[in-house]
């Protein structure tokens, strides 16, 4: 016990060292006195089509891969190898890019900005998933999505976290989706895919707060099964609710359960529940109900308070953006003038912002105007998540069997082997001739 | 459970990666630290050889010796980068095998999980789903309470943004009764050029003080300080001097504002780099100059900010004065030849030079100084271009009137008196205009207005029912304010550029030569005393503390009773 402490601890320490040294450097420019001119910097051409195109048939291909392997070959190892194979593929040679987790932004984006189109190979990377989680829940999770298996990879000694917790901490993936899709619409930027603490790593390149906030992710992801995808990750969110209409869902024993529970103490991510009781228990039914009608007049109530608090919130949000943070930053160093290296971003950003601060001026206020809305929408969203998570948990669920989770299962297929039936279909255990039962 | 080989080989495998890991992971960190300190942009080596070279830019040898060293540097940069990247790899891979190796040794020590039987009653699931509830309702609250500090530590600068106005520095503001004992900006505090104390005698030079850098802007009055600009193509300076016996009690120079370009814009000398009067609100002083760089001042001579509010495209130079209004600072900032090149009314806060409002302004190029006054029942900021004579409210900025008619080129200032706002169409007409419209209002809202002895430069002044003016050419003309009739008019036989002003019963008229003529202000043509100043003056006189203090071309002079004449210092 004490030496694997030991290796955790040395892993600890050499990803700390990792992101320090990764932490992204930029180069200053030449001092040049002499009126020589810095080229413009230039975008690098983008992949050529034919590549966009095979990376789209390598994922729905490794999509349906995964498909087949969790329904029909119910084989852990083979997904395993699946999302090694996407790790590296997705991972490190396409760099984390393109990838659906941040995809749905990019719709959003082009929802409110009519001068942009969305490539076919994005819709692609965005709808595939979901239109799979409706038929076969979250395959797209289990074996091609690179950074859950980057978490899966890195889990040494899996902890429980209490059930209760992992409902509460469910919804703050709404909230990243929320947030992310506003500042898309709004057209700041993709947080999503900014805060995604795992390209980095693809890129052996990053912030050093990204970079840190990856190799925690990492850390904390030796004891807690993928604690990316379960609360932060935004796709997942959307997985999440899809899979809960999936056609098909993850069974844990071909036969008879036997309620042995080694299926849940199998599954790293509490994604197992446990059977309920049949029938209601009446001395608890007239206060469920009652709970139950309370939490639905609280929905709007918290829809609107919600949207009242975003409306709040437009000036705070809009200083991530760009043209705000411009002004903000122009306006300031009229009050209180900092001294910056000359040709720092900083620097020239100011020059620009000098050059028209009337024009700066008119762009920051427009953003700002474009957030009043967003604000409100998010707000409005965040009410209408919190209200609907408490109704759900308000319901009545009716189970006979240990099963997992619709939206919870990642379909690692961990639990497959866990049954004693599955290991007696597999030929690992010997038949009885009867289904096993305790 | 016991060792086995192959757990021992696992554990083996993954220390010996840790040890690789920490090993590649020590050596990219040691290059990172070590190369630090020779990035060409911080290298203390190097920006003292750029310091040698700020001194004698054409040394060849300094040169060369810089661009080596620069390019070393460069090339320590780049073998950094191809290091760290081949270090990420090695690192990666370390890493693989060290997960790779400790998960499976994890894996045989993991005693397999046994069977167990839980029977569910209902009253598990129950408590869960009220726990979870409640953690549900902990993570709302956290989430809430983390927006609201988010929104309540926000302070924007953009304007009209009320998270600012909740976080603006709140200060005292000098009295009313404070400002009209001073001369804080260009005519008094009111811009009406009139204060009410008396001047018997006939005024004579205390006083006069060198001032280091030409300029047209007039002096300002506060305490027992007086305060002059002055500026060139290649400096701009305030200056401070005290009253009591003319002595220089600082001078400081503009500079370094940010974002104000280094090539200053050509100004005819006529106008000069320091045409626009400075003002003061008690607390600090602010300068204006025609390059567009603003300051405010502590007294003590101190920068408390700077902004830089141009480019300002005017064909003789920027001389508007500024106007001040307890803490709020006001720019009449019009500029071009055509009536749409960015003229606008900046309202600022003394305090931070934030701008609390622009106003855009259908305008080109004048030269006039807004006033800020109580016209038609209401507190208004009235200035005045070719064609809009335009009245704006106060504070807010939000405009109320506008009238076309103005023509030319625009310098006069508008006054209040009679109940009316008096304003000159240079060398054409002198009009009274009731402030009390709204929108576009025709020329009827003027009472009426005269074509003789209208001044094409200086501005009116008005004492009870009469209103006065002198022209470029020296003629001195007295109108009733009601109807606007001439009562009387003299040639003082100097040309003069200074607005005059009221001391009292007095009428004080500086022509340019330095003949300064007291008449009575009054329906009697009366001249009481005449004076000659060996200088040029074209600003405008300031009275404060019972004297009367001029700018010449050179001098900073203050006049005062004879009896208390002072020594230069």
């Amino acid at each position: 016990m004490f030496r694997r402490l030991k290796i955790i601890g040395a892993l600890g320490l050499m990803l700390f060292l990792a992101l320090i040294v990764c932490a992204e450097q930029r180069f200053p420019p030449p001092d040049f006195e002499n009126g020589y001119q810095l080229p413009t910097t230039s975008t690098p051409a983008a992949r050529h089509l034919w590549l966009q195109y095979g990376d789209t048939a390598v994922f729905l291909a490794a999509l349906g891969l995964a498909v087949w392997l969790i329904y029909k070959k119910r084989s852990r190892r083979w997904l395993f190898c699946l999302s090694l194979f996407s790790l590296a593929y997705f991972g490190f040679y396409r760099r984390g890019c393109i990838c659906p987790i941040g995809s749905p932004q990019n719709v959003v984006y082009a929802l409110f900005n009519p001068n942009y189109a969305v490539p076919v190979t994005v819709l692609v990377f965005c709808f595939a998933p979901i239109i799979v989680a409706l038929f076969a829940g979250r395959a797209f999770c289990a074996g091609v999505c690179p950074q859950g298996a980057l978490q899966d990879l890195v889990l040494i000694k899996p902890i429980k976290v209490p059930l209760w917790l992992e409902h509460a901490l469910s919804i703050i993936p709404y909230l990243f989706l929320g947030a992310g899709l506003i500042y898309a619409a709004t057209g700041t930027g993709f947080m999503i895919c900014r805060y995604d603490p795992f390209v980095p790593f693809f890129r052996l390149s990053g912030s050093t707060f990204i970079l840190t906030a990856g190799a925690l992710f990492l850390l904390i992801g030796m004891f807690i099964g993928r604690p990316y995808c379960r609360f932060l990750c935004p796709y997942g969110g959307i997985l999440r609710v899809a899979s809960l209409a999936s056609k098909w869902r993850v069974r844990v024993t071909p036969d008879v359960c036997t309620q042995c529970q080694l299926c849940e103490q199998s599954c790293p991510f509490g994604a197992m529940r446990e059977p309920t009781p049949p029938g209601t228990n009446p001395k608890w039914l007239t206060a469920e109900r009652r709970r139950l009608g309370w939490l639905l007049v609280l929905l709007p109530v918290l829809v609107l308070v919600g949207v009242w608090a975003g409306s709040k919130l437009n000036s705070a949000a809009s200083k991530v953006d760009p043209a705000v943070a411009l002004y903000e930053r122009y306006a300031r160093q009229q009050i209180k003038p900092v001294q910056y290296s000359a040709m720092s971003p900083e620097a020239l950003s100011l020059q620009r912002a000098a050059e028209n601060p009337d024009a700066t001026l008119k762009a920051a206020r427009d953003l700002q105007h474009r957030f009043i809305l967003a604000c409100e929408l998010l707000g409005g969203w965040i009410g209408l998540v919190i209200g609907l998570k408490l109704i759900a948990l308000s319901l009545r669920q009716n189970r006979t069997d240990f099963e997992p989770d619709r939206g919870a299962c990642v379909a690692c297929a961990r639990c497959f082997t866990s049954c004693p039936n599955e290991r007696v279909r597999l030929g690992l255990m010997p038949a009885t001739g009867e289904p096993a039962s305790l | 459970m016991s060792k086995t080989p192959l757990r021992s080989a696992l554990l083996l495998t993954a220390w010996i990666a840790a040890f690789f890991c920490l090993l590649v992971g020590g050596v990219m960190v040691y290059e990172h630290l070590t190369a630090s300190s020779n990035d060409p942009w911080k290298s203390p080596q190097l920006l003292a050889l750029k310091e040698k070279l700020a001194a004698s830019p054409k040394s060849e040898p300094l040169q060369n010796e810089i661009r080596e060293l620069d390019l070393k540097y460069r090339r320590q940069f780049r073998h950094r980068l191809a290091l760290d990247r081949t270090g990420a790899w090695l690192l990666l891979g370390g890493a693989f095998v060290l997960v790779l190796a400790a998960r499976k040794a994890a894996a045989l020590n993991n005693a397999p999980p046994r069977p167990q039987r839980r029977l569910d009653d209902g009253e598990h699931s129950r408590k869960l789903a009220s726990r979870a509830r409640w953690s549900l309702a902990g993570v709302t609250v956290v989430v809430a309470g983390s927006l609201l500090l988010i929104r309540l530590a926000n302070t924007s600068a953009i304007p009209g943004n009320s998270a600012v106005a909740h976080k603006a520095p709140v200060e005292d503001v000098p009295t009313l009764a404070e400002f009209q004992t001073n001369w804080p900006r260009f005519r008094g505090w009111d811009g009406s050029g009139v204060v009410a104390w008396d001047f018997k005698s006939t005024p004579a030079v205390l006083w006069h003080s060198a001032i280091p850098l030409p300029g047209h802007s007039s002096p300002i009055v506060w305490g027992d300080r007086a305060f002059v600009s002055g500026g060139t193509s290649a400096q701009r300076k305030a200056f401070c001097y005290n009253i009591t016996n003319g002595a220089l009690l600082w001078q400081r120079a503009i500079e370094n504002v940010p974002g104000s370009p280094a090539k200053v814009p050509d100004v005819p000398e006529d106008t000069s780099y320091a045409a626009a009067t400075m003002a003061t609100d008690g607390r600090r002083v602010y300068v204006f100059f025609a390059n567009a760089d603003l300051a405010a001042l502590n007294f003590d001579g101190s920068v408390a900010w700077t902004k830089y509010l141009g480019p300002l495209k005017n064909p003789y130079g920027y001389a508007a004065s500024l106007a001040i209004w307890g803490n709020t600072l006001l720019i009449q900032l019009d500029q071009g030849e055509n009536r749409a090149e960015n003229s606008k009314l900046v309202s600022l806060q003394g305090a931070s030079g934030r701008v609390l409002w622009e106003r855009i302004r259908p305008v080109p190029a004048s030269w006039a100084t807004p006033i800020v006054g109580e016209a038609a029942g209401k507190m208004q900021i009235i200035t005045l271009a070719n064609p809009w004579a335009i009245g704006y409210t106060f504070p807010n900025g939000k405009e109320l009137w506008r009238a076309k008619l103005l023509e030319n080129e625009v310098v006069p200032s508008p006054i209040l008196g009679g109940g009316f706002v008096l304003v000159v169409s240079p060398s054409s007409k002198l009009i009274a205009l009731r402030a009390d419209g709204a929108g576009k209002v025709a020329q009827a809202a003027a009472a009426w207005s005269t074509e003789e002895n209208v001044p094409d430069i200086s501005s009116p002044v008005s004492k009870s029912n009469l209103v006065f003016t002198v022209t470029s050419g020296g003629m001195a003309t007295c109108f009733g304010i009601n109807d606007g009739k001439k009562i009387w008019e003299t040639n003082l036989d100097t040309e003069v550029q200074a607005s005059p002003g009221i001391i009292g019963d007095n009428l004080i008229v500086l022509g340019q030569t330095g003949t300064l003529v007291t008449l009575q202000a009054g329906r009697d043509c009366h001249e009481t005393s005449r004076i000659q100043i060996p200088d040029k003056f074209v600003a405008s006189p300031a009275f404060a503390d019972g004297h009367i203090f001029l700018r010449g071309m050179t001098n900073l002079y203050c006049l005062g009773p004879v009896a208390n004449a002072l020594k230069k210092p």
